[in-house]
């Protein structure tokens, strides 16, 4: 079994590079581990009285997502499709620490970066909510989620105006962001976590957040509003009986790996980054142009900038080839396991004709 | 009660079910025993065995194949042992509104083995579905265990001492994900670092992804190597249908091998060099820009500093 055990060794060392916290262990603290299932009203209620979010509107810095939200969210927001779909997150807090257990979907359905609930979906969100109270699901609403088909995990105008009056009434309150068609692009959840500061907070140093790339149409939407949110970390907790059927799953879906191609379905979104990329290229000429010609009255500052747009472009394409050679690449793998067999095989195969397979 | 079914109906199982059922059945065990933080004093009382969780599994039916996409919890009477009907049709009413084209196909229950009572459940359902199925998810952990602790279950209606009754027959299910599912499974299972993480490291985890997808498929044909071999030296008894089996899957490589595969495949990868070309270029262009403004920059300043010198 040295396969598999290699295969575990891997694993723990990914979960402690990343410093991840697995609620699952040995069995003897299992039931430990299990603890963040278990809903503490009167500490929560407690919390709830205390607010020790009024004074530092950074108090909440991570986020923790169950296994089960995460794949809810996802799926959801991938069945959309290039439609903006929205949803509402369950969960508690712990410090400075919110804890999303599980999410729902709401009827409500956005179009560009509109996504807005209405008061039917109001009256959907307090059914839904009751009814799950009843099936012992007991923790509140904590925050909203919704997707940004192919432009990034950020929090445009609307968003940050929503989530701001959600701040002021609902606290705590997380705002999620998922990108589905990047999500497919890259192999890996596009996620972020988002608060809002409060009205006319400025934030003392801006934290450098990881660069991503924001199609030109956005950008403006995007740079804007930048400045009025921060995110949060993320990570995943898992219980002690999701972790053991995670391990037996990949037994059963591990054909779907080879089975994928991340080319196929993702060819209009490529198409889109190129000619997107393609615009902002004749943007950032322009801009060079006009530079060129007066190099002494564009100022230092000015020209700066111009720089790290081209760079950002040339990060930006060079994001989009990755991913593609990256699809190549499992493409090229499945050709050779399962179409180049037949060159060393066939010449023995057909000398003999329809042979018996085995001879008893 | 074990007799697999003969309906032919194929079952395609989401990730996401059993883990909602994981999630329903971790959540209500830890609802019932709380913390030993908080419960020190009475902790020599072994706590009772977790209760049964019950829900009901919707998705889609087309044709002879049935999609199980998602699950809702419903709340069960131990009493009558029934479920609460007008909680399922609230439940199924909010969930229409989300999932227009997701149906009631059943339900879903924890344990080890299907009980008599689930009968009562089972057919109290007809009504909505005419052939419900019922997903079982033994929670038990069992390392030694290969397979998903899942069972599913349909009913046939069998003649049993010169009575007609209802049983519970197994099913066999295949795991279907869709692309987006199946790196969130991939990203919860393996913990990947949530942000991006360098080029090299995105491409470690793909090649990696691949790389233990291919592993798995090795030691699947091994058995099947190792099977053939004890059967030809007659260690095994020799089985016509499974060496059938064996045949066929080995006359489908290669996979495909049309002309038009080839053309599509080369299209596909010159597309792909095309673009790495143009990321080359796009690279090499901003490069250049950056290497002129330097020049600029030390020109210009040579050619002020040489006026003045001139001018002096």
């Amino acid at each position: 079994m040295d396969p598999f055990s290699s295969a575990a060794i891997a694993r723990q060392t990914w979960e402690l590079e990343n410093n991840i916290v697995t609620t699952t262990a040995a069995a003897d603290n299992a039931a430990a581990s299990d603890a963040i299932f278990y809903y503490d009203e009167a500490a929560q209620a407690n919390f709830q009285q205390e607010k020790p979010w009024a004074n530092d509107p950074h108090y909440f810095k991570r986020v923790k997502v169950s296994a089960l939200a995460l794949l809810k969210m996802v799926v959801h927001a991938r069945s959309g499709g290039n439609i903006e779909v929205m949803g509402l997150m369950q969960g508690k807090t712990d410090g400075d620490t919110i804890i999303v257990m599980d999410a729902f979907a709401l009827p409500v359905e956005g179009t560009e970066t509109r996504v807005n609930a209405q008061a039917d979906a109001y009256e959907y969100m307090v059914d839904y909510s009751q009814t799950n109270k009843e099936a012992g699901r007991l923790e509140n609403a904590v925050g909203w989620y919704h997707s940004h088909p192919g432009y990034g995990c950020w929090l445009s105008g609307i968003d940050v105006s929503t989530q701001m009056l959600n701040q002021q009434y609902q606290e705590p309150f997380l705002a999620v962001v998922i990108d589905p068609t990047r999500t497919v692009s890259a192999g890996k959840v596009d996620i972020g976590a988002f608060r809002t500061y409060p009205e006319g907070y400025k934030p003392p140093d801006e934290p450098v957040s990881e660069y991503q790339t924001i199609p030109l149409n956005k950008i403006e939407d995007f740079g804007v509003h930048c400045k009025q949110y921060y995110a949060l970390d993320i990570t995943y907790f898992k219980s002690s009986l999701d972790c053991e059927l995670l391990d037996l799953l990949w037994n059963k879906y591990w054909v779907n790996t080879l089975s994928s191609s991340p080319l196929l379905g993702n060819g209009d979104y490529v198409a889109g980054q190129i000619s997107d990329l393609a615009e902002k290229l004749e943007h950032a000429e322009n801009q060079l142009a006009h530079s060129r010609f007066g190099p002494f009255i564009a100022p230092a500052q000015k020209k700066k900038e111009e720089e790290s747009q081209l760079a950002k472009i040339t990060r930006d394409s060079a994001k989009i080839t990755v991913e593609q050679v990256h699809g190549l690449m499992s493409q090229v793998i499945k050709d050779i396991l399962f179409n180049t067999v037949r060159q060393s095989d066939r010449s023995q195969a057909e000398s003999s004709g329809p042979e018996p397979m085995v001879e008893t | 009660m074990a007799s697999s079914s003969s309906s032919g109906l194929t079952f395609k199982l989401h990730p996401l079910v059993i883990l909602n059922i994981s999630d329903h059945y971790t959540r209500i065990k830890a609802q019932s025993q709380p913390p030993p933080t908080t419960s020190a004093a009475n902790d020599a009382v072994s706590p009772p065995p977790p209760p049964r969780v019950f829900g009901c599994v919707i998705g889609v039916q087309r044709g002879r194949t049935v999609e199980i996409f998602n699950s809702f919890e419903l709340l069960y009477d131990p009493s009558t042992h029934t479920l609460d009907r007008a909680f399922l049709e609230k439940k199924q009413e909010l969930y229409k509104k989300v999932f227009p084209h997701f149906y009631v196909l059943g339900w879903y229950s924890t344990g080890s083995d299907a009980q008599e009572s689930d009968m009562h459940i089972h057919k109290a359902l007809m009504d909505i579905n005419e052939s419900p199925v019922y997903v079982l998810l033994n929670p038990s952990i069992n390392h030694a265990q290969k397979d998903l602790p899942i069972t599913i279950y349909e009913s046939e209606l069998h003649v049993i001492d010169g009575i007609p009754q209802l049983i519970f027959v197994q099913s066999s299910y295949i795991i279907e994900t869709v692309e987006a599912e199946r790196i969130s499974v991939d990203h919860v299972a393996h913990l990947k670092p949530s942000d991006g993480g360098s080029a090299a490291t995105q491409l470690a985890a793909h090649l990696t992804g691949i790389h233990s997808a291919i592993k798995m498929l090795n030691s699947r044909i091994r058995v099947l190597h190792h099977y053939l071999l004890a059967m030809q030296k007659g260690d095994l008894p020799c089985q016509n249908s499974l060496l059938r089996q064996v045949s066929s899957l080995l006359r489908r490589l290669p996979a495909i091998e049309s002309e038009k595969f080839q053309d599509d495949f080369l299209m596909e990868y010159n597309d792909t060099l095309l673009i790495t070309y143009l990321a080359m270029f796009t690279n090499c262009s901003s490069t250049m820009n950056e290497m002129v403004d330097k020049f600029n920059t030390a020109y210009d300043r040579h050619s002020r500093r040489g006026g003045r010198s001139a001018f002096i």
